[in-house]
C-alpha cells in the first residue's frame, strides 16, 4: 500500500437545496461509507468553514469540494474565485455541481479554475451514478496533496 | 328710251310718263335701288352734258359721285324703304358732275316710284351754281365789311398784336395799289422782312422776277377786286431770294359805299409740310402693315394701299370717312377727350401699345387686328397714325391652342389624382381641382409658383439638369416610376405623396405632369403592419424566452419529486402493501414522463434560442454522426440504412445532426414487421438547393394526419405501442424552417413513408 489514505474522507458540499443535499448525502452513503460530507447552505457560510470563522472555527479543512453556483447571499462563482485566489484553499480540488448547463456558466467555471463541472443528472439512477463517479474518481484514484492535518 | 322690261310697264303708262318727264324744268333722273339709272330725261342729258345712252344702266355716282347713291342703299340699321323715306321730298345739296370732269352744285329732290322692280327713285336735280354764286358772293361781301368794320373799331395797337400773335400766317395789308401797310409777326418770319423794312413797299417784290414781269401782281389784285377774295397757292419770294410754295389768301377791303381801300393777305409756307407730306406718303405706301391716319374727330385723313386691301375699299371711299366704318369698336373711342382726360393724354395712354380689335371689311366681314397708334404732329392738330395688321392666323393659333387646352384641361380634371403640370423651371403651369383640394390652396396661389412650394424636396431636383446629365436625361429616368415624397399643405402641414412622371411636348418645351396621389392611408396602413410584425416577433420572442425558462425552472422541482419518487420505490418498494407500491409506480412514471416532456420542450425552443449561424456544412458527416447516436436503436431493430452520397449545404451542424437522427430514428421506430429499410437521398434542385428526403418501408401515415404529425405533443399511437411525447416532429419542421426550407410527408398506410425537405447548398458549389 503505497498510497496512504486519509480516513474518513472530508468533502464540503456548498448547496442551498435540503433536497439535493439529503439525495446528495444518500448518494454518497451508497458509494462510499467513509465519506464525511459537511454542508454549508450558501456562499458566505462556505468561506467561513473554509476560512474556520466563527462557529466553524474548529473546522476540518475538506479534501474535496462539491460547489452548487446559484446561491443566496454569495453565488458559487463568487466562492469559486475567492477558493482559487486563497493561497491555501486554492489546491483544494472543487468540482461545480449544477442545474445549468449554459455556455457561459461553464466557461467562466473554468476560467476560475473550477477543477471539473458537472450537470446534476435528472433521474436518481443517473444521480447516484454520477456520485459514485465523483468517489471512485475525485476521492479514491485521485493524489491530493498532503498538508497541515497527516495522520502519521 | 324707256327701257323697261315687257310687261312691267304698259307702253301707255310709259308714254305718259315720259312725257311727264320731259316737260320738267329741271332735270330728272329715275335710279333703282341698286343706285343705276333707268331713267333721265333731255334737261339731264343737257346738264351732265351726256347722251342718254351714255347713262341708262350707269352707276348714278358718275354723275353725283357723294351723297345719292348712299341715300337709296340698306345698311345694318335700316331698309333701303326707310333709307329712301328720310330722304324724300326734301332738297338736298350735293355736287354735279359733267362728263367734262368739270363740277357744279346742285340741289336733288326724291320721290319714290313704285314699280315691277321695287322701288324705283325719281330725282329732280336742279343746278344751283347761280344760286350758289350769290350765296358766296354774299358772304364774301359780308365778311369784307365786318373785316373792314373791325379793323375800324378796333385801334390799330390791339390789331396789331392780335396778328402778331400769329406765327403760322404771314398777314399784311395793303393800299388799292398793292403797298404793304401793316405787317404781322408771321409775315416777318415767312417773308423774312421786318415790318419797318417792308412797309411803304409794293407786294409785287413776293413774287418771282418771272411773275412781276408777266404784269402777275397787278392781276392777282385785279381779280382779287373783282371776286372780293381769292385764294391761290403759288411760288413766292423771301427777303433772302429764296423761293417757296405758298398758299395765299387774299381778300378786297372796301368802304361802307363799296369803295376799294385795299387788301388783306393771309398767307402760309406750304413747302415744309408738302416735302415732310410727300416723304411721309412713301413711307406709309412703303409699310407692310396697313396704314391710316385719322384725325381727332375720328375721319380717316390718310391711307395706304395695304389699307385699302385690307379692308377691300378703294381709298376715296375711306378718305374723309369716320375710322368707325372700318373699325367700329375701340379705335374712336381711344382718341377722344373725356371728362377725365384731354384728348392728348387719351391718345398717350395708347401710345405703343398693341390693341386688339375687330377690323371690318367692305362686304361686312369681320377679322381680328392688332393696331399699334402712334401720333403726328401736324398744322391740322394731333393726328393719329395706327398700324394695323391682320392677326387672323396668330388668333386662330391661339384659339387652337385654347381648344387643345381646352380639352387637355378636360383630362386633367377628370382623373382621380391630383395632377400638377411644371416647366422645367420647376414651376407649376396647370394644376387641377383634385390638386387644389389635396394641397388646401386656391388655383391662382399656385400656378406660377415654384412646385417647392407643395413638394419641397425631391421633385424638382428631379427635373432640373446637372453636370451629369441634360434636363431631358434628368426627366427620363423618372418617366412612370412611382415616387414616394411628401407633399405640403398651405397650412403647413405634411403628408406622404406617390407621384407618377409623364412628360408633355408642348410650345414652352417640355412640361412635366405629375399625378399626385396621396398615400396617407397605405403609409399608414404599412406602419401598423409594420408595428404589428414588430409586436408579433417580439411576442413570439418573448414566448419562446418563456418556453425555455418556464421549462428550465420546473425541471427542478420535478427533479426532487422524480428522485425521491425513485428513492422511495427503491427504497420501499415490497415493504409497504400492495397499493403502496402501485401508487408510487404511478408517481414515478408520471415523473418521468413530465421530465421527458419538458426535456423536449426545451429542446424544441433551443431551437430558435439557441441555434447557431448557418455555414458550409457537411451533410453526410452530419447523417453520419446521427446514424452514431443511433447505433443502438439501429442495431437492436435491425434496421438496413442506405443513403446517397450528400452534399454540401449551408446549415447549423448540430440541429442538422438532430435533424436526421429524428428523422431516421422514427423511420426505425414505426416500423411493420420485416427488416426496417431506411434510405437517405438528395437530388440537386435548380441551381441553389438540394432536396433531400428520408425513405422507409414502415408503418406509413394516413393523409388525413400529414398536418397533425408535425404539431407539438402530437402522437398517432397510443403509449403503450409506441413512446414518445410527440416534439420530434415539431422539431424537425422547426429547424427545416429555420434553414429556410419546408418540412413535407408522403405517405400512405402500409406503403412505408418519406419525409422531404430542402437546404440551401454552398456558394462554392453554386
Amino acid at each position: 500500500m503505497t498510497t496512504v489514505r486519509r480516513t474518513p474522507v472530508q468533502v464540503l458540499l456548498v448547496e442551498d437545496s435540503p433536497g439535493d443535499v439529503r439525495l446528495t448525502r444518500e448518494a454518497f452513503r451508497e458509494a462510499n461509507e467513509s465519506v464525511c460530507l459537511h454542508v454549508a447552505s450558501d456562499g458566505v457560510e462556505a468561506m467561513a468553514f473554509l476560512r474556520q470563522e466563527g462557529v466553524h472555527a474548529d473546522a476540518v479543512r475538506p479534501d474535496f469540494i462539491l460547489l452548487d453556483l446559484n446561491l443566496p447571499r454569495m453565488d458559487g462563482r463568487e466562492v469559486l474565485a475567492l477558493i482559487k485566489e486563497d493561497e491555501d484553499l486554492r489546491t483544494i480540488p472543487t468540482v461545480i455541481l449544477t442545474t445549468s448547463e449554459a455556455d457561459a456558466d461553464i466557461l467562466r467555471s473554468y476560467e476560475l479554475n473550477a477543477n471539473a463541472y458537472l450537470k446534476k443528472p435528472v433521474t436518481l439512477e443517473a444521480f447516484e451514478n454520477l456520485v459514485k463517479s465523483i468517489n471512485d474518481f475525485w476521492l479514491t484514484k485521485v493524489m491530493l496533496p498532503q498538508r497541515r492535518q497527516r495522520d502519521d | 328710251m324707256l327701257k323697261l322690261r315687257d310687261g312691267e310697264v304698259s307702253a301707255d303708262s310709259g308714254a305718259k310718263y315720259r312725257g311727264l318727264l320731259e316737260a320738267a324744268p329741271d332735270a330728272m333722273v329715275v335710279v333703282n335701288q341698286g343706285g343705276q339709272i333707268v331713267l333721265l330725261n333731255l334737261q339731264a342729258e343737257k346738264q351732265f352734258g351726256y347722251h342718254r345712252e351714255e347713262l341708262v344702266g350707269q352707276p348714278v355716282k358718275n354723275i353725283i359721285p357723294d351723297g345719292f347713291a348712299e341715300r337709296l342703299i340698306a345698311d345694318d340699321l335700316r331698309s333701303a324703304e326707310d333709307a329712301l323715306a328720310q330722304q324724300i321730298g326734301t332738297g338736298i345739296e350735293l355736287v354735279g358732275r359733267r362728263k367734262d370732269g368739270s363740277a357744279f352744285p346742285i340741289e336733288i329732290m326724291l320721290s319714290p316710284l313704285r314699280s315691277a322692280e321695287g322701288v324705283l327713285v325719281t330725282a329732280a336735280i336742279r343746278d344751283i351754281s347761280v344760286r350758289k354764286a350769290a350765296e358766296q358772293h354774299l358772304t364774301q361781301m359780308e365778311g369784307s365789311r365786318q373785316l373792314v368794320e373791325e379793323e375800324l373799331r378796333q385801334s390799330e395797337e390791339r390789331y396789331r398784336m392780335l396778328l402778331d400773335g400769329i406765327e403760322d400766317y404771314a398777314i399784311f395789308v395793303m393800299d388799292p395799289h398793292g403797298e404793304v401797310v401793316s405787317w404781322n409777326a408771321g409775315a416777318e418770319r415767312i417773308k423774312g422782312y421786318r415790318a419797318d423794312e417792308i412797309i411803304g413797299r409794293n407786294f409785287s417784290c413776293f413774287f418771282p422776277p418771272e411773275d412781276v414781269d408777266r404784269g402777275r401782281p397787278v392781276e392777282v389784285l385785279r381779280m382779287t377786286a373783282e371776286t372780293g377774295r381769292r385764294e391761290e397757292q403759288g411760288m413766292r419770294v423771301r427777303k433772302d431770294g429764296s423761293q417757296f410754295l405758298a398758299s395765299v389768301t387774299l381778300t378786297a377791303l372796301r368802304g361802307p359805299t363799296g369803295e376799294l381801300r385795299g387788301f388783306s393777305e393771309f398767307s402760309h409756307d406750304l413747302s415744309a409740310s408738302k416735302e415732310a407730306g410727300a416723304k411721309y406718303l412713301g413711307l406709309l405706301e412703303a409699310a407692310p402693315d396697313a396704314m391710316v391716319v385719322v384725325n381727332k374727330a375720328g375721319e380717316i385723313v390718310l391711307l395706304n394701299v395695304q389699307a385699302e386691301k385690307r379692308f377691300g375699299y378703294y381709298r376715296d371711299e375711306l378718305l374723309g370717312q369716320p375710322v368707325k366704318n372700318i373699325i367700329p369698336d375701340g379705335f374712336a373711342e381711344r382718341l377722344v377727350a373725356d371728362d377725365l382726360r384731354s384728348a392728348e393724354d387719351a391718345l398717350a395712354q395708347q401710345i405703343g401699345t398693341g390693341i386688339e380689335l375687330v377690323g371690318r371689311r367692305k362686304d361686312g366681314s369681320a377679322f381680328p387686328i392688332e393696331i399699334m397708334l402712334s401720333p403726328l404732329e401736324s398744322a391740322e392738330g394731333i393726328l393719329v397714325t395706327a398700324a394695323i395688321r391682320d392677326i387672323s392666323v396668330r388668333k386662330a393659333a391661339e384659339h387652337h391652342l385654347a381648344q387643345m387646352e381646352g380639352r387637355y384641361r378636360g383630362l386633367l380634371e377628370a382623373a382621380p389624382d391630383a395632377m400638377v403640370v411644371v416647366n422645367k423651371a420647376g414651376e407649376i403651369v396647370l394644376l387641377n381641382v383634385q390638386a387644389e383640394k389635396q394641397f388646401g390652396y386656391h388655383r391662382d396661389e399656385l400656378v406660377g409658383q415654384p412646385v417647392k412650394n407643395i413638394i419641397p424636396d425631391g421633385f424638382a431636383a428631379r427635373l432640373i439638369a446637372d453636370d451629369l446629365r441634360s434636363a431631358a436625361d434628368a426627366l427620363a429616368q423618372q418617366i412612370g416610376t412611382g415616387i414616394e415624397l411628401v407633399g405640403r399643405r398651405k397650412d403647413g402641414s405634411a403628408f406622404p405623396i406617390e407621384i407618377m412622371l409623364s412628360p408633355l411636348q408642348s410650345a414652352e418645351g417640355i412640361l412635366v405632369t405629375a399625378a399626385i396621389r396621396d398615400i396617407s392611408v397605405r403609409k399608414d396602413a404599412e406602419q401598423h403592419l409594420r408595428e404589428k410584425v414588430d409586436e408579433l416577433k417580439r411576442s413570439n420572442e418573448e414566448l419562446g424566452q418563456f418556453a425555455y425558462i418556464a421549462s428550465h425552472d420546473l425541471q427542478e422541482p420535478l427533479r426532487m419529486v422524480a428522485s425521491y419518487t425513485q428513492l422511495l420505490s427503491k427504497r420501499y418498494k415490497g415493504q409497504l402493501d400492495a397499493d403502496a407500491d402501485e401508487f408510487i409506480a404511478y408517481a414515478v412514471d408520471g415523473a418521468s414522463r413530465m421530465q421527458q416532456l419538458i426535456e423536449d420542450l426545451l429542446a424544441y425552443s433551443r431551437v430558435a434560442t439557441t441555434g447557431n449561424e448557418l455555414v458550409d456544412t457537411s451533410s453526410e458527416f452530419a447523417l453520419e454522426q446521427a446514424l452514431q447516436n443511433l447505433h443502438w436503436a439501429i442495431k437492436d431493430s435491425g434496421a438496413l440504412v442506405t443513403h446517397d452520397p450528400l452534399p454540401p449545404v449551408q446549415a447549423d451542424g448540430m440541429q442538422l445532426i438532430q435533424l436526421f437522427q429524428n428523422l431516421v430514428g422514427n423511420a426505425i421506430k414505426y416500423q411493420s414487421p420485416g427488416i426496417p429499410r431506411v434510405h437517405i437521398s438528395a437530388a440537386r434542385q435548380g441551381q441553389m438547393h438540394w432536396d433531400f428526403a428520408v425513405r422507409d418501408n414502415g408503418l406509413g401515415i394516413d393523409p388525413q394526419y400529414f398536418e397533425r404529425i408535425f404539431g407539438m405533443f402530437q402522437r398517432l399511437h397510443k403509449r403503450d405501442e409506441f413512446s414518445g411525447t410527440g416534439v420530434g416532429l415539431a422539431i424537425c419542421k422547426k429547424i427545416v424552417e429555420r434553414h429556410g426550407g419546408s418540412l413535407s410527408v408522403a405517405s400512405a398506410l402500409g406503403q412505408g413513408s418519406t419525409f422531404s425537405f430542402a437546404l440551401a447548398g454552398t456558394e462554392m458549389e453554386s
